[in-house]
């Protein structure tokens, strides 16, 4: 039986020994430095220890002569990083995707962008990249330079081949597509009705961003992450600012850490009243959407009311917040959330009751406790199956740790949990809010901190609407990042549909994937 | 001698002219009810209150460029938006809308299974129109057009036997003129199973899973565009109001109501409007509060509920006519 109580650190350490290095309190709890080769066995033992053990991202970085590969591993109780590093000339790693899944994303990208080769992957190929992209020019690396990249002729697509039983159909969902509102591809076979295999095809709005981040200095990043993503834009600049606030051990203080959360849990609640909307356009509820949507507005408001803008907030900078909330201000913040607090039994008893909605989404895209623990999905998804993470609550920032509110957890794992657990957080969210802005610590809401950030690196985890949001910052002493790693939460979560789609009618596709709330700017850096 | 009155019948009232203007203010109304259901405000621009937004819509379509896919099946693909939009404004002349048909003074006997085949055979050019279209949605969507309407056409079949055995008649103005205490009240059961299996006839919500556009995009419309998508959302128009017009007749008492005060035609019409009107509202309605069903939800509603429903229907209604209606009425 996997104990969750397990001290992580001294178990490698007494199973490994002088094999590898452990550093403590750097990178999360612990970064382990590990030979080529061992981080299998390091990985294999964290997985056998405690069932919780998950992929949070896997980062490469251009080192000189090496790329380093940092495995980012998240267990029960401590958060640690796996440091190997493969020569420039034959970048080859062995894969891990045999031991966990859910790893299969992160090592296709950082094949895509540092040309790392994973042995043993299933199926390597341009995933992010596009397919007019020249062979060989991995843009993360710091000798490509974007204005010397010379795209080729885009080879002719690739003859779709039939498949060879004749009742199968493949139905080609996106790029384009009014199910999705963003452009991305997924390839689906269908046996009649019945999806029978999903294959991804994501990059098709990526932006570079974490190149870009390269070339502009900290607070030019932080306006550059906000624009990762458009609904929780908030989030993208506080997991940033956090990160670099924490290599220039740099305390934020206590006011603007309320009024960062008070951002960010308007952030989230705009984010799930849109979801919780969007599915009811996908089930062809359309009076649903239209109700969710004008209850957001008010949402809206309140964020242009706080912050200035009604999109992107602009809120976060680095040692803390811009912007004060005004004590007149305070009562419209508390009417708006009293209002919205009064319309959710409406919208719970719908959930509940209405029984044409209960067909489409009770049942439908189950995954289960096991799955979900072997895809590290992350957030909502995660927590409507029975994994109870919730970075507010496992590692709290901000002033998460003094404010009470309650960790969500559905356990059928259905599209109908994932959507509740989102109906119950946007509960959890304005009582947060509620809580914070009558607790709001007086003082300064901003301190001066240095533009040069001293040479180090930081890991930071923080809880979009969407799940954990993952911010890996290097600096090298200037007033410019060296790397910036983003893993966003639906690029966690895209595994779990190609899984739960498999053996369910087609109808159901577009409710089993809204309810991830895929956000593919984000995917998309 | 060419008949003048019948020539304006056929063309302008209350044929083809009325039935085009009818259709486009119910499509109007649809759209503000709808709206307002939604808490939106819905057409406002063109006309008073956004009243001529359909035909603008219309006229619109019309000017778009028409294509013809190069894998289509060119004939079929042209004709059979408008062939189905003619059968059912042809079906639609039957409905006695001021108090006689368009075509002769009562009908024939029989006529309300004329009317039923000609839904039937719009609804089946409407597959083959998206089958022709040679697009995966196209057929995908025309495949479920196929399987749903052949599953409740039974049912829709059955129910409507409902109020013919009551008034002991088939022809549609026997069946409206008969109706001293309208049959809504004989068989309220049949009413609103026959307003449930219009539903799924007409593909609205629950029903409206031929063109569910998050799984099928425009489903059989997919590649339609210009005159031609704009025939085919007309004949869809079209299909909604004579749904409603058949609730009308069968259930609501057709046009007949008081007659006040002049022609008995203009009363007869306004009546016949007004009950549409309500049979529209109500069948928005149910569009509204409902998300969608998947098909195979659909078809086992079909053949597990409302196939045993219809015959359950029917059964009653012969034992009520037989042994209570004559104590009654």
């Amino acid at each position: 039986m996997p104990n969750s109580n397990i001290d992580m650190i001294s178990l490698i350490k007494s199973k490994f020994g002088d094999k590898v290095q452990i550093q403590l309190g750097k990178l999360g709890a612990a970064t382990i430095t590990v030979n080529n080769g061992l981080h299998r066995d390091v990985l294999q033992s964290m997985i056998e220890a405690d069932e919780k053990t998950g992929i949070t991202a896997i980062t490469g970085l251009d080192l000189g002569a090496n790329i380093g590969v940092y495995y980012h591993v998240h267990t029960s109780n401590v958060f640690v990083t796996i440091k190997a590093e493969v020569p420039k000339e034959n970048p080859k790693i062995q894969t891990i995707v045999d031991l966990h899944p859910g790893a299969a994303f992160h090592e296709l990208e950082v094949a895509d962008l540092l040309g790392v080769v994973f042995e043993g992957h299933p199926t390597l190929g341009h995933f992010v990249l596009s397919e007019n992209w020249p062979q060989g020019v991995y843009p993360l690396r710091k000798d490509v330079k974007a204005s010397e990249v010379k795209l080729v002729p885009t080879p002719p697509s690739e003859e779709i081949k039939l498949p060879e039983n004749e009742r199968l159909v493949k139905i080609i969902i996106g790029p384009q597509h009014p199910a999705l509102l963003e452009p991305e591809k997924f390839a689906v076979t269908v046996d009649g009705e019945i999806v029978t295999k999903v294959e991804p095809r994501i990059g098709y709005v990526h932006r570079g961003i974490e190149k870009a981040t390269e070339s502009r200095t900290y607070l030019q990043d932080v306006y550059l992450v906000e624009r990762i993503c458009g609904i929780c834009n908030s989030i993208h600049a506080c997991g940033f600012v956090e990160a670099v606030e924490k290599i220039l051990k740099t305390e934020v203080p206590p006011r603007a850490k309320y009024l960062r959360v008070v951002a960010l849990e308007l952030n989230r609640l705009h984010s799930h009243l849109l979801t919780l909307g969007h599915a009811g356009l996908e089930i062809g509820y359309e009076t649903l959407f239209q109700y969710f949507w004008r209850d957001r507005e008010p949402i809206m408001d309140l964020i242009e009311l706080t912050s200035g803008n009604r999109v992107y907030s602009s809120l976060m900078t680095i040692g803390g917040v811009r912007r004060d909330i005004k004590e007149t201000d305070v009562p419209k913040i508390k009417a708006t959330l009293k209002d919205l607090r009064g319309k959710l039994p409406f919208y719970r008893q719908i959930y509940e009751n209405e029984p044409t909605l209960r067909l489409r989404m009770k049942n439908v895209g189950v995954l289960k406790r096991e799955d979900a623990l072997k895809l590290s999905v992350v957030g909502p998804v995660a927590r409507g199956s029975g994994v109870d993470i919730d970075v507010r609550k496992d590692e709290p920032y901000e002033a998460y740790g003094e404010i009470p509110f309650k960790e969500i957890v559905y356990t059928t794992g259905d599209t109908w949990a994932r959507m509740n657990v989102r109906m119950d957080e946007v509960e959890e969210s304005i009582n947060i809010i509620e809580y914070a802005v009558d607790h709001l610590p007086s003082g300064p809401f901003r301190i001066d901190t240095p533009r040069s950030v001293p040479a180090g690196e930081a890991v930071n985890r923080v809880e979009a609407p969407r799940g954990e949001l993952f911010y890996y910052v290097k600096s090298n002493g200037t007033d410019m990042p060296d790397r910036v790693k983003v893993r966003t939460p639906t690029f966690a979560n895209i595994p779990s549909f190609l899984k739960t789609a498999i053996g369910e009618s087609i109808a159901d596709v577009p409710a089993n994937f809204v309810s991830l709330d895929p956000c593919f700017s984000c995917t998309d850096r | 001698m060419i008949d003048f009155t019948l020539i304006f019948r056929i063309l302008v009232f209350p044929g083809f002219t009325f039935i085009l203007l009818l259709t486009l203010f119910c499509d109007w109304m649809e759209r503000k009810i709808e709206a307002r259901l939604q808490n939106r405000v819905g057409p406002m621009v063109a006309g008073p209150g956004g009243i001529l937004q359909p035909l603008a819509d219309f006229i619109k379509l019309l000017t778009k460029e028409d294509i013809t896919p190069r894998e289509a099946k060119k004939t079929v693909f042209k004709f059979a938006p408008l062939v189905a939009f003619t059968i059912m404004v042809f079906a639609f002349c039957f409905i006695p809308v001021d108090g006689a048909s368009v075509l002769s003074v009562n009908g024939f006997s029989g006529d309300l299974i004329v009317i039923l085949a000609f839904a039937t055979i719009a609804n089946f050019l409407l597959f083959l129109a998206g089958w022709a279209s040679c697009n995966p949605y196209g057929t995908i969507g025309s495949a479920r057009v196929l399987t749903q309407f052949l599953g409740y056409d039974i049912p829709l079949f059955l129910i409507a036997l409902t109020p013919a055995f009551i008034a002991g008649s088939l022809s549609i103005a026997t069946i409206a003129s008969s109706q001293v205490i309208p049959f809504i009240l004989l068989a309220p059961w049949a009413f609103v199973l026959f307003i449930i299996t219009m539903q799924a006839e007409l593909e609205k919500d629950p029903f409206d899973v031929p063109h569910a556009e998050s799984e099928l995009v425009g489903g059989l419309e997919t590649e339609y565009t210009g005159a031609k998508l704009a025939f085919l959302h007309l004949t869809r128009d079209v299909q909604v109001v004579f749904g409603s017009a058949l609730v009308v007749e069968l259930f609501l008492g057709g046009p007949y109501g008081p007659v006040f005060f002049g022609a008995s035609w203009f009363w007869y019409t306004l009546w016949f409007v007004l009950k549409l009107l309500v049979v529209v509202t109500i069948t928005e309605y149910i569009t509204c509060v409902f998300a969608r069903f998947r098909i195979d939800q659909v078809l086992s509603g079909n053949w597990r509920i409302l196939l045993p429903a219809a015959l359950l229907s029917l059964m009653l209604t012969v034992a009520l006519v037989t042994w209570v209606y004559p104590l009654v009425v």
